[in-house]
């Protein structure tokens, strides 16, 4: 009646599946991920004759080890952190907003021609960019939008063709009818009259706390309002909240546009207090780093910021090593390969090591707990999009 | 070389299989033998299904062994169990639905010819239906099938690869009786001709009528085996149980009150445009229930989304308390006193993350004391939540666990509470016990039970004719979008629903 | 005259790019992979193309190289998402920042070089002194040909007229339904993953060999990404597919023209038709009311999901 002859085939250990993954887990697998990635980089760049620690000793005095570099990280990381705020957003609702790069040039595009054709009080002004800013964002998004509510036509494309319309656009005007006409700057546009005011003697402006405030507003949303909770739901299970008679489509709508604006503001911020000029250049693959953010963040707010300022010192380190070596298109391949390795983190997570002949013994029976509770986890393995709405439309 | 009937084919010895928190197989032995019906009986969740997986190759066990005439085998694949004679009919059917029956039925076949025509597969799937006695239209594609189609072209598919061992997993479970007769009666022919049939059931008519052995498990354990002429009910629902069970719904004798439910020539179309009811007429008063009796696919989800505002009615009326509701929101529902359990707990009913709050406030999130302006009220939310956990008794650590942490019976109880919470005057409970094993499928009735005692109606709908003689006041059989017949529950007689439930149209004669 | 012929030949140059990468993308999520990497692998394609043309000028070569890293990002991407089921969005962004930044990077000193020896296009006698078309179509490179004859009408029967195309088909459908009829889903996913990048690769190859043809950092401009986005316009068929991408082409194309005949529309401006054609083109199946078609528009059903075995 015992077991048996055992097949040479079973192996000591097994790969089982869990019940449910603690958040503490989660954490670590993605750590875990981004270490592995940083580690598999440190190996090419040993290999193609950088000295990866050196390199890292000095990205890290530079960026974190200084007053100036960690204002630096602070003023990379607000763009960062407003697109990882509208890619989370979306996340939330398991839509994909690949456009933020694009949102952003928009964004950024209305604030300035707000900023070089109207005139007024700067306190005004800037209170009007910033809602121009959150337009343009929210303009740019409203085709896909509308697109993914109403036909559910995929708007991870949809959004990112848009980036590279918004760049033509940008671009055309910033060299064209927008240039500055005084001698140095070639391809951008005249200064901005307006900024926003920098902190004291530092390097930072007071934008370095939008990111912080709408981060705390957006948590708060989510959380504590009944709009709140009608996302959380509708990212939870679509199924579920046609059931209860939320209006999916209206969500889907308004999400995406503030997730746009989101970004948008991105845009005006980083023109307004960084740059203080619009070019074809004015983000530097920001929309797409918030997609990381976003994805390390698991969809978070707060999350959002943490992520945002760790990116900001990684993005400056690199910066830092350009003249040893790094560039810019570097950076994105590494924060390529974090990517995927936090993918592939986040399922490793799910699973544990356990001995074949210990796992016979060792769980108790319960009655009914079996298959009925698949593990569906809150994470982006479950960020398929929204099934299309199969009912007939009431 | 046919083998003798009667000598073992397969052998399983101290299978175990382990599952996130439970183990589903403990050390179980099985044989099976040729030309012989086996039943394998147990309740849901006693690790039938999961036996008869590692048997056709899509679990492996964790610890235990094969043999197959006399042959240790290790399946790791559906394949490998395909290619040694052992094929598995689902109780989900695994059909592609947007290939047609003959594509399916050739579907990963090594004997399939490389080049295939839609005429070349039509014709050999002909040639199959003509062997085992089973008929189906080649073009069909499967979502254009009913249900009891679908099931002959998963039984065409494993027995034209060559199947001995056939396992049929609760196959009766979508069809009408006549069906599910015409299905014993291919069985048997099966049987006969030297196949080795598995039937996993938890039926005891259907294994004192269709097998020749059979085994009981009880939470993962075999607790008896025997010659299926030596069992009668009793003894085989003992086994079943482990104990004499005894119902204890309670019907209170009580006469229907007023009108509740006034639901006159509904028409409404189905998710592809097809009309799925047909100027149906229902109404329901207070303190009684009404089952709904019919085969799965003949408009029940349609009649439960029409009732709470999930479908839009082309043409007739629905009204509670005369209210018209005909075009109202599911919010509006709720309002009039209507809750509905969905048939489908997680995909409809229960968000998996969510905590236990987050679910049970879904209906009542938007009105005070729950809302509070544009914000949720946390303390109110957790102490409505605790009033559904604690009324319906669902065993849970806290109200902030994961929902998916829960088990199915206490998803279904929390479910069924916060619905219940609701449904002040109408309750439309689909399938409401569907996946439970015993013990919280006695519960779900008594609770639907006491929520009828208390005045309130109840619309049934269940594809278990049992559920649905045991608990109605009154029956109504569903069938193509209309309503076929409708009884007393005192004057129903099993047979004459079974044949409205296929379709035919009996003479009504005098009782 | 010649102004049409030349924007015939100059759409169908264009369109064999897009083709190319949307043919593959078809095959792998046919089997129910999306790779959004493919603007990445693209990239890497194009460079890895010239690269080699470069150190010896043999375009057939450069033509292996491409093969060459297509096959090793699919293998990496396959890994990911289909041997250990991460989620699929993630990894293809991820795929497609490391394919754009890595070729940007490595690409640097390749700037602005052009390939000594770009694929030579073979001319079909009798077929390419067709008045108008015969030319653009009949005298192109083999990529050109393999683009937009062979690779449809063997993708069409395969998929359509042979058991392994049932299998595919049913892989991308019900992953779990074919693998109970015993068809190996982790394999043919695997498989078409791979080739899926393998043809990405190859238009990138075809950009840097034939088409501009010289290398310089975001020579891909977004044609990945269009290439998938073409898939959906073209419902998953192959010769909806090819006709959108010779339509892509067209309009890429006609900008060029406009700009050289000068009808005074900026080129920024026309820079942008290609991408919001592209939209509008999406846009089409969906537009169409009628519910048969619909269906026949829908993705495969698993498209995106990575497949567990029950039990697992």
């Amino acid at each position: 009646m015992n077991a048996s002859p055992r097949s040479g085939l079973f192996s000591a250990w097994q790969l089982r599946r869990r019940a449910d993954v603690p958040v503490w887990l989660d954490l670590l697998a993605r750590l875990a991920a981004i270490a592995l990635a940083l580690l598999l980089v440190g190996i090419v760049l040993k290999l193609s004759g950088l000295d990866p620690l050196a390199l890292g000793r000095k990205a890290l005095a530079q960026t974190l080890g200084s007053a100036y570099g960690l204002q630096q990280a602070l003023i990379l990381a607000t763009p960062l952190a407003m697109t990882g705020l509208a890619v989370a957003l979306g996340m939330r609702m398991r839509l994909w907003n690949i456009g933020a790069e694009g949102q952003l040039y928009l964004g950024a595009f209305f604030a300035t021609a707000l900023a070089l054709f109207v005139e007024g009080p700067p306190g005004v002004m800037l209170v009007l960019m910033f809602f121009a800013g959150a337009l343009g964002g929210a303009v740019w998004v409203l085709v896909p939008a509308l697109l993914r509510a109403y036909w559910n036509i995929n708007e991870i494309i949809t959004t990112l063709l848009l980036n590279f319309v918004s760049m033509l656009l940008v671009t055309h005007f910033a060299i064209g009818p927008w240039r500055d006409t005084g001698a140095s700057i070639l391809s951008a546009t005249r200064r901005l009259p307006y900024e926003i005011p920098v902190l004291g003697n530092s390097y930072l402006t007071a934008g370095v706390f939008i990111p912080v405030i709408l981060a705390l507003l957006l948590n708060l949303i989510l959380q504590n309002t009944r709009w709140g909770y009608e996302v959380r739901v509708i990212g939870g299970s679509r199924g579920v909240a046609e059931f209860a008679g939320i209006p999916v489509l209206r969500h889907i709508l308004l999400v995406m546009l503030f997730s746009g604006a989101l970004a948008g503001l991105a845009g005006m911020i980083e023109v307004s207090a960084t740059a203080h000029r619009l070019s074809g250049t004015i983000s530097n693959n920001y929309g797409y780093m918030g997609i990381i953010v976003a994805a390390l963040a698991n969809g978070s707010p707060v999350g959002v910021l943490i992520a945002a300022f760790w990116l900001a010192v990684l993005l400056n380190a690199g910066i830092v090593l350009q003249t040893s070596g790094l560039s810019v298109s570097a950076m994105l391949a590494i924060n390529g390969v974090i990517l995927i390795f936090a993918a592939v983190g986040e399922v490793a997570s799910q699973y544990r090591l356990v001995r074949r002949d210990m796992a016979a013994a060792s769980e108790p029976a319960t009655s009914g707990a079996g298959r009925e509770a698949e593990p569906v986890l809150v994470s982006s393995q479950d960020m398929e999009p929204i099934p299309p709405a199969e009912k007939s439309p009431r | 070389m046919t083998p003798a009937p009667g000598t073992v084919c397969v052998e399983m010895r101290g299978i175990w299989k382990h599952f996130p928190g439970v183990v589903a197989n403990h050390d179980i032995d099985l044989d099976l033998r040729h030309g012989e019906v086996h039943a394998l009986l147990g309740e849901n969740g006693a690790g039938k299904s999961t036996l008869m997986n590692i048997l056709s190759g899509i679990y492996q066990p964790d610890a235990g062994y094969i043999r197959l005439n006399g042959q240790i085998v290790h399946f790791r694949s559906p394949a490998q169990a395909i290619a040694c004679g052992i094929g598995m009919v689902h109780q989900h059917f695994r059909l592609v639905e947007m290939l047609t029956a003959a594509e399916n039925i050739h579907l990963g076949w090594n004997d399939t010819p490389w080049r295939i025509t839609a005429q070349a597969l039509a014709r050999r799937t002909l040639d199959y239906c003509a062997e085992f006695g089973l008929h189906v239209d080649p073009n069909a594609r499967i979502w254009q099938l009913s249900t009891g189609e679908q099931q002959r072209v998963e039984i065409l598919r494993v027995l034209a690869r060559g199947a001995r061992v056939l396992i049929l997993d609760e196959p009766t479970s979508v069809l009408t009786p006549n069906e599910a007769e015409e299905l014993f009666r291919v069985i048997q022919g099966l049987a006969a001709s030297g196949r080795s049939v598995v039937l996993i059931t938890h039926k005891l008519d259907e294994v004192l009528a269709a097998s020749d052995c059979v085994t009981v498990l009880r939470n993962g354990r075999v607790v008896a085996h025997s010659r299926t002429s030596a069992c009668d009910q009793r003894s085989l629902a003992n086994q079943l149980i482990g104990q004499e069970f005894v119902s204890r719904l309670h019907r209170r004798e009580q006469a229907p009150g007023e009108l509740v439910l006034d639901m006159r020539q509904v028409c409404a179309l189905n998710d592809r445009g097809l009309p799925a009811l047909r100027n149906l007429s229902l109404h329901l008063r207070e303190g009684e229930i009404l089952g709904i009796a019919g085969v799965a696919g003949n408009g029940q989800s349609e009649l439960a989304e029409v009732l709470s505002g999930l479908r839009r009615i082309d043409k007739g009326s629905i009204k509670v308390d005369g209210a018209d509701l005909t075009r109202s929101t599911p919010v509006g529902f709720v309002n009039a006193g209507v809750g509905h359990i969905p048939e489908d707990r997680l995909g409809m009913g229960l968000v998996s993350v969510f905590t236990i709050t987050d679910n049970a406030i879904l209906r009542k999130y938007k009105f005070p004391p729950i809302a509070r302006g544009l914000r949720i009220d946390g303390r109110a939310a957790s102490s409505y939540s605790q009033n559904i956990v604690a009324r319906s008794d669902v065993k849970t650590p806290s109200l902030k666990t994961l929902v998916r942490q829960l088990s199915g019976g206490n998803q279904q109880r929390l479910l069924a509470g916060r619905e219940m919470q609701v449904a002040s005057r109408l309750l439309i409970a689909v399938h409401p016990t569907q996946g439970l094993d015993v013990g919280a499928t006695e519960e779900v009735r008594r609770v639907l039970m006491e929520h009828r005692n208390n005045g309130s109606a109840v619309l049934l709908i269940s594809e278990d004719l049992d559920e649905i003689l045991i608990m109605s006041d009154r029956i109504a059989v569903i069938y193509n979008g209309e309503i076929a017949g409708e009884f007393d529950a005192a004057q129903a007689k099993r047979a004459e629903i079974g044949l409205l439930m296929g379709g035919a149209r009996p003479s009504r004669e005098a009782a | 005259m010649n102004v049409l012929s030349g924007l015939l030949a100059a759409a169908i140059a264009s369109g064999t790019v897009i083709a190319l990468a949307a043919l593959g993308e078809l095959l792998a999520e046919r089997s129910g992979v999306q790779n959004l990497g493919l603007e990445g692998v693209m990239a890497m394609g194009a460079l890895t193309a010239i690269a080699s043309e470069l150190l010896v000028p043999n375009p057939a070569l450069g033509v292996l190289a491409a093969i060459g890293i297509g096959l090793l990002l699919g293998l990496i991407y396959a890994t990911a998402t289909v041997a250990f089921r991460a989620n699929q969005v993630l990894c293809g962004l991820g795929l497609a920042f490391l394919g754009t930044g890595l070729s940007g990077r490595l690409g640097a000193p390749l700037s602005g070089l052009r390939a000594p020896v770009p694929l030579q296009p073979v001319r079909i006698p009798w077929l390419a002194d067709i008045p108008l078309i015969g030319n653009a179509l009949f005298n192109q490179p083999l990529l050109g040909y393999f683009a937009y004859f062979i690779l449809p009408a063997a993708i069409t029967f395969v998929l359509m007229h042979t058991r392994h195309g049932l299998n595919l088909r049913a892989v991308g459908e019900n992953p779990s339904a074919a693998d109970a009829c015993g068809v190996p889903v982790v394999r043919l996913r695997f498989v078409y993953t791979c080739i899926g990048c393998i043809l990405a690769a190859l238009g990138g190859a075809f950009i840097t060999l034939s088409f501009t043809p010289s290398w310089i950092e975001g020579i891909t401009a977004g044609r990945g990404w269009i290439a998938i986005a073409l898939v959906i316009f073209g419902t998953w068929r192959p010769l909806p597919v090819v006709l959108g991408a010779l339509l892509f082409g067209a309009i890429t194309s006609l900008g060029f023209v406009a700009q050289i005949q000068g009808w005074g529309i900026p080129a920024s401006f026309l820079g942008m038709l290609p991408y919001l054609a592209t939209i509008l083109l999406m846009a089409i199946p969906y537009a169409m009311k009628s519910r048969a078609f619909r269906r026949l528009g829908t993705s495969p059903a698993a498209l995106g999901v990575p497949y567990v075995r029950e039990g697992e």
